[in-house]
């Protein structure tokens, strides 16, 4: 068991951190302030966020700087799902009811996402949208933020680390991380295990799930959520990337993702099914 | 899998249907899908969206060719479906590699096939984490249960 263990919540979820050096306040206050930044960056759950800002004025937001990676396999992931996975998601999600006021009752016919090329100019992390535009960095956000926090503990001195941010888990330590693959319909159960160095990501429509057949993970091009597939499991190096393609492989086939990118993943379908990597460095247990 | 070159039969209609998607066929079995969908019984996750008709095939077994475009260039495969009862039976997806390349994505597009997966107690499994979906904020669960309620009424 690590030293040093945090828990706190953040942007919507439970998170918690190990370490095998001790974290002390000063370092956990650093943490909690990089979480807050982000926070009021990217949410579209306050309204003094620069999300909040652009969808409600339009212009050019210039985000934190380190947003480039995240912008940049936003734009990656648009084009390998065409333009299934998109960060203009957010006017689909609130138009299903899933609102900063929690509205939660679908309004129909359900809306698609605008086209990026349409709303959309991405330099760097400089976003300006000629029109107001309602982001959403659901798909990737709490990858990034996770490998951003792991970054910021190691700049306090403490490297080894377990950041799990309740889904997104990022594993720095030397020994890998024994990890459950949580059963999409009851959480008591696993569907298989895998050994972590670096990052897990799951992805998984149950919990944010408000009425019959409505959840968070939509395709952009109809404004409709997903439902073939149940949950999916990604290992990748980082956590925005492992994120980013959990959510992914909602929208598309992993054979359309493995050119641009080196992960593991585990798919679990509405029926029951599944697929998997050959190379899973774990197990998915089978009938 | 050991020799990439053998066909798989996937005997998952589901998985294999949504497979096939990727693999540009999905307009030549469309209707397929559709049937399969009804066949559906849902798990959690079903939806009165759906728009699809009934319609109905003969029974058989059918042949295609398919293609899709992966990062080694264009690349192609044979799929059979056996139709019965306008449900997929049986699905073999039979891969034409044409260089290494090619063959190592088609390898990794079939990857593993689990046609039931079970769950076994976590508790069981001496493991330091759980990887699921996000716990959520307890405002958004709270309203999940407001609207429970008021759909109680």
């Amino acid at each position: 068991m690590p030293p040093s263990e945090r828990r706190f919540s953040a942007i919507g979820a439970p998170w918690r951190i190990d370490t095998e050096e001790p974290l002390d306040d000063a370092g956990f206050e650093r943490v909690l302030a990089l979480v807050e930044e982000f926070d009021r960056a990217y949410s579209r759950f306050r309204d003094d966020s620069l999300v909040a800002r652009l969808a409600r004025d339009g212009g050019t937001v210039d985000f934190p700087e380190d947003a480039e990676p995240m912008f940049a396999l936003y734009a990656a992931l648009y084009r390998a799902t065409d333009g299934a996975l998109t960060p203009l998601v957010g006017a689909s999600l609130e138009q299903l009811g899933y609102d900063p006021a929690y509205r939660l009752t679908p309004r129909w016919p359900a809306l698609p996402s605008p086209a990026w090329d349409d709303r959309l100019r991405v330099e760097g992390s400089r976003v300006t949208a000629a029109e107001p535009v309602l982001l959403d960095v659901g798909a990737a956000g709490k990858g990034a933020l996770v490998d951003l926090v792991s970054a910021e503990l190691r700049a306090v001195g403490v490297g080894g680390a377990t950041v799990d941010a309740s889904g997104d888990l990022l594993h720095t330590a030397p020994e890998p991380l024994r990890v459950a693959l949580e059963h999409p319909y009851d959480s008591s159960l696993a569907i298989g295990v895998v050994e972590v160095s670096g990052a897990i990501c799951a992805s998984a429509a149950n919990r944010r799930a408000w009425a019959d057949g409505l959840h968070h993970v939509l395709d952009g091009r109809t404004g409709l959520p997903v439902r073939e597939v149940a949950a999916t499991w990604v290992l990748s190096e980082t956590a925005l990337e492992a994120d980013g393609l959990a959510t992914a492989l909602f929208l598309t086939d992993p054979e359309r993702l493995l050119g641009d990118f080196d992960f593991r993943w585990v798919r679990m379908f509405t029926d029951g099914s599944a697929d998997y990597s050959d190379d899973l460095p774990g197990e998915v247990f089978a009938a | 899998m050991t020799d990439r070159s053998m066909p798989r039969t996937l005997r998952s209609s589901r998985t294999a249907l949504v497979s096939l998607a990727g693999v540009g066929l999905l307009g030549t079995l469309a209707g397929c899908a559709g049937g399969a969908e009804a066949e559906e019984s849902g798990t959690g996750s079903s939806t009165g969206a759906d728009s699809a008709g009934a319609r109905s095939y003969a029974d058989g077994t059918y042949e295609a060719d398919g293609s899709y475009r992966s990062p080694g260039g264009q690349q192609t495969v044979t799929v059979s479906i056996t139709l019965a009862d306008d449900t997929v039976t049986a699905v073999t997806v039979t891969p034409h590699a044409t260089d290494p390349n090619a063959k190592q994505f088609q390898g990794q597009f079939a990857g593993a096939i689990a046609d039931q997966v079970v769950g076994r107690d976590i508790d069981s499994l001496n493991v330091s984490r759980v990887a699921g979906s996000s716990l959520t904020s307890s405002g958004f669960n709270d309203a999940v249960e407001q609207i429970k309620a008021d759909a109680a009424e």
